[in-house]
This record gives C-alpha cells, structure tokens and sequence, in this order.
C-alpha cells in the first residue's frame, strides 16, 4: 500500500530544485537587454528617444501652468530623460487621465504629488516612495511616481535614479 | 438467547476494557479506549514533534516572505497560502489532544472524529489554496496582468526586489519537502489522514515555492505570464489533491467503508478480519461492517452459526429461508468473546469490535464481486 503515497518521493523535489535554479540561472544569463527586462521594451524606446512623461499641476512638486512643466519632480524627470539621452515630450492632464494613457501605453512615466498611498496600484506600477514630504492633511506622505505595469527595467531604472537624485 | 443480549455482552466487555488492567503501560497516549502499542506512542510523539517544528518553519517563512512581497501580488498570494498552511498542523494538534480522552457515558464511541473533523478542516484548506492559486493565476492571464517588481535601496545600492524573492522562495524549498516526507511515513503508520493531508499541504508549499521562484526569474526575462503560468501549473495540482482529500474526509464521515489512507480502495484489514471470522469452527458465514472513526475503526462483525447438527446443517440456516424457518441455534456468548478478542488482537486499529449473531447475513454486508 506504500507505492501510491510514496509517489512525490525524495528524488523529485531535489530534481525540480536544481531544474528551477538552472532554468533561472538559463533566464538571466541569456538576457542582453538587462535584467530585469521591459515586456513591452519602455527603457529601450526611451534610451536616445524620447521619454513620453504625464504630469498633473500639483504645487509644489509640479507647476504645470507655464509652457514647460517646473517642480522637483520635473526637474528630477527631465534629469532621468538626461540620463538616457532621452528628450522629454510633456503632457499636462488631469490624474484620472494620465493613468488612462499609461495604462493604454500612450505615456511612459507620470508624476505630480503622487504618493505610495495612491490608489492607482491596479493601473500603474509605483516606485518606492522616494522622499518624505508633508500632505495636505499635515501628515507625512511619501512621493512617488508612476510607469507602465510589469515594465520593471523601466521601473528599475528609475527608482535608482530616485534614489540618487530623489532626496528633497 | 438473543442475538441483541449476545451484541450487548460484547459491548460491556469493551466497556470494561480501559479499567481491566490489560496493559500495563495504561499512563501512555491513548486513541480513546484505545491503548497504543509502543512503537506507536514513539510515533504520535514523533508526529507532534514533527507538527511543531512545522509551525516553527512556517512562522519563519511567513515573516521573511512578509518582509520582502512589497506590493507584488504573486508574493502576497504566496503569503496567504503559508498563512492556510498553518491550518493542517494545527488541526492535528488539536485532534490528537481532543481523542487523547477515553469514551464515556455521554461518548460512547470516544472523540475519534475529531481526527474526521481535522481532516475535513486540513483538505478545505489546501482546496482553498489550490482555488485561490488557480483562479487568481487565471484571472492574471486573461487580463494580461503584468506583474511589477520594484527594487530596495539596499546600504546605497538599487537591489531587484526579484533577487529576494527568488531567495527566499528557494531557502523555503527544503523544509516543507523534508517534513512532508517524514509526515508521509507517520501517517501511514498511524492512518492518520489529517497528518496525510498536511503532508500534502508541504507538498504544496515547496512546489508553490519553486514556482513562484521560476515565475519570478521568467517575470525578469519580460515574459509576464511566466508567474501566473506557473502558479497556474501547480495550483491544478493542488486542487486535485485538496479536491480528494475533501471527498475522503466527507465520505468517511458519512460511515463509508474504511478505505487505505489515500481513499482508493477498501482497507486491507477488512477482508483480514472477515477472514478470520469466517475461518473459525463454529462459524458457518461471516461479514462485517467496518467505518473509519479516524485512526481506529468501528468494527460490526455478523456471522451466522454453523447449527448444532454439524456442517450439513448450514443449508438451512443460511442466506436462502424458504418456506418455515429452521430450528433455533444456540449461541455460546464466550464463543462469541473469545472471536471478538482475536479480532481485536489482529491490529491495534481494531479494538471497538462488536460481534453480531444473526441467522442471515444483512445485504451490506454480504461480498459482491465488484470489491
């Protein structure tokens, strides 16, 4: 009556856990994009592109009202672009719509007073807070920007550069 | 005599078992009136070792998986089904404490259906982790969710959160696979099916695991389906398990004939059993009606006499009473004892036996040719 239960034996497990780490070792040498990689490539059509960023007016972090968006976080955009020789092509909106076009894939990155707290986590992947400011109700938020679901190079990429320029 | 006054001497006999003095090892852990044998008590020792440990290990492992799932959903999925692994081992716990009391007037049978009820409680968990796997993985396929995985800021360095996930989904590999099989022999040996359930449940946890960890590397390479193909892949495999285990549990419950641990077929001591009955002298016929209480069983054993006047006899007081019925058999209650001890001697399992006399056997009871 043994052999039935004793079928998912010893051999298996220690198999299917070398089968894994190879397979995931196979994965992450054969990249030549970067790991982790974009599904959809953001970080490779931004490199020496342009970086297609969505801002709302959100004084201070954002004043969208002059013909170029002026703020921390436009200036710490505009540095993220430099840094992939990318040219920024700005779009000023409201919240609701910018996550509309970032999910549909029309923007790359959208900023202006965002917080880890955002409820836009099912349309928009956040960065980790980056500073601590304070919030309209007197208690501290963190900052945070958004970029495109699951495109984790691009939301790699820019989370270190935000550790590097973030801090207000 | 009756055949009822003969069933009832059976039954105060096994009343009277605990206070008889029969063993001399009556402090040890019991199953009820049952009084296990040595190498038994060494293995429910072991069993609840094995039980806490496990709960050590999955405390540990839901911390660090805690620590580093961030907002990443096939983390927290992965997270809610350790938290549903608790669930087994403590269900055990609790079963092997509550059937650890002998019967009484008020249990006469004992509390071994507590070892049902921990069943049925350990397979809703894993059917619900293999459910909770296999919706939420389909559902992340249908809409094409594309799961994002951040970074740490780690002492000035920008860290894939992947990384550890990977880690920690890999060190969480050994623990469930070595305790799942240490499970797997200590719940054959005591055909206890919740400690077959949970070893199960381990079996779940470290596939889970290298899954999510295979996922997560693929998720890496910028193929997005890769985790909840994955999570797909195995949470099948778990719903069936939990999906059986389920059926076992109900079907024992409701006084299904006593089947081997993995609930194919009946158990082998039933046959075994009947054997025996039917080898002795005086018996001209024998079946029994045997349940699983959880790690005894419930023994109804009717045999028909041979009569006074020999084996040519039988005929008559066999299956087929045509026309008027033959003359009364007498029945020797210390014959009757004597069969319900050997009975009990066959395996510690057996020992709520009660021997019925009839002149025919009852339908259920009878063999077919189908088992």
């Amino acid at each position: 009556m043994t052999p039935p239960l004793l079928r998912s034996g010893a051999p298996r497990p220690l198999r299917l856990t070398l089968a894994a780490v190879a397979v995931s070792l196979a994965l992450t040498g054969c990249t030549s994009s970067g790991y982790p990689a974009d599904p959809d490539g953001t970080l490779d059509s931004i490199s020496g592109g342009t970086l297609r960023a969505g801002v709302s007016h959100h004084p201070p972090h954002v004043d969208a009202r002059g013909a170029e968006p002026t703020g921390p976080e436009a200036e710490l955009i505009r540095g993220f672009a430099a840094a992939h020789d990318a040219e920024v092509e700005w779009t000023v909106s409201s919240e609701e719509s910018l996550m509309t076009a970032l999910e549909k894939g029309d923007l790359d990155l959208v900023a202006g007073g965002l917080t880890t707290s955002s409820p836009w986590t099912s349309h928009a992947a956040l960065t980790r807070g980056y500073t601590e400011v304070t919030g309209p109700d007197g208690e501290p938020v963190e900052l945070a920007m958004a970029v495109p679901l699951g495109e984790n190079q691009m939301l790699g990429a820019l989370e270190a550069h935000l550790d590097q320029e973030g801090q207000q | 005599m009756s055949g009822e006054q003969a069933t009832g001497g059976a039954q105060r006999h096994q009343a009277d078992l605990p206070d008889d003095g029969r063993s001399p090892s009556a402090a040890g852990r019991r199953f009820g009136a049952t009084e296990l044998p040595p190498q038994m008590q060494r293995v429910v020792k072991k069993a609840i070792v094995l039980e806490w440990v496990t709960l050590g290990v999955m405390a540990l492992t839901i911390t660090a998986v805690g620590i580093v799932m961030g907002s990443s959903q096939a983390m927290r999925a992965a997270w809610i089904e350790d938290l549903l692994s608790l669930i087994p081992p403590i269900a055990f716990l609790v079963a092997i404490r509550v059937i650890n009391r002998p019967p009484s007037r008020n249990r006469p049978y004992g509390n071994h259906r507590a070892v049902g009820v921990g069943h049925l409680v350990a397979s809703v968990a894993l059917l619900v982790m293999g459910a909770l796997l296999v919706v939420d993985s389909a559902l992340g396929l249908i809409t094409g969710e594309h799961p994002p995985i951040g970074t740490f800021h780690l002492f000035g360095q920008t860290v894939w959160q992947g990384w550890f996930m990977i880690g920690i989904m890999l060190l969480s590999v050994p623990g469930p696979v070595i305790l799942g099989r240490m499970k797997l022999k200590l719940a054959e040996q005591l055909h206890d099916k919740v400690l077959y359930a949970d070893a199960d449940m381990n079996t779940a946890d470290w596939q889970t695991g290298l899954a999510t960890a295979v996922g997560v590397a693929g998720v890496g390479l910028g193929l997005w389906w890769f985790d909840a193909a994955a999570a797909l892949f195995v949470g099948a495999s778990i719903l069936k398990d939990g999906l059986s285990n389920v059926a076992t549990a109900i079907t024992d419950l409701a006084d299904s004939r006593a089947r081997e641990l993995e609930g194919t077929g009946p158990h082998p001591l039933i046959s075994e059993l009947e054997h025996c009955a039917q080898t002795t002298d005086w018996v001209e016929q024998a079946g029994a009606r045997v349940r699983d209480e959880g790690h005894v069983f419930h023994v109804e054993l009717f045999v028909v006499p041979r009569s006074a006047g020999g084996t040519a006899g039988g005929a008559g007081t066999g299956s087929h009473a045509a026309g008027a019925r033959p003359a009364p058999v007498p029945v020797d209650v210390r014959a009757l004892e004597e069969l319900r001890g050997r009975i009990v001697d066959l395996d510690w399992k057996l020992e709520d036996v009660v021997v019925v006399p009839v002149t025919e056997l009852p339908q259920e009871v009878r063999p077919s040719p189908d088992n």
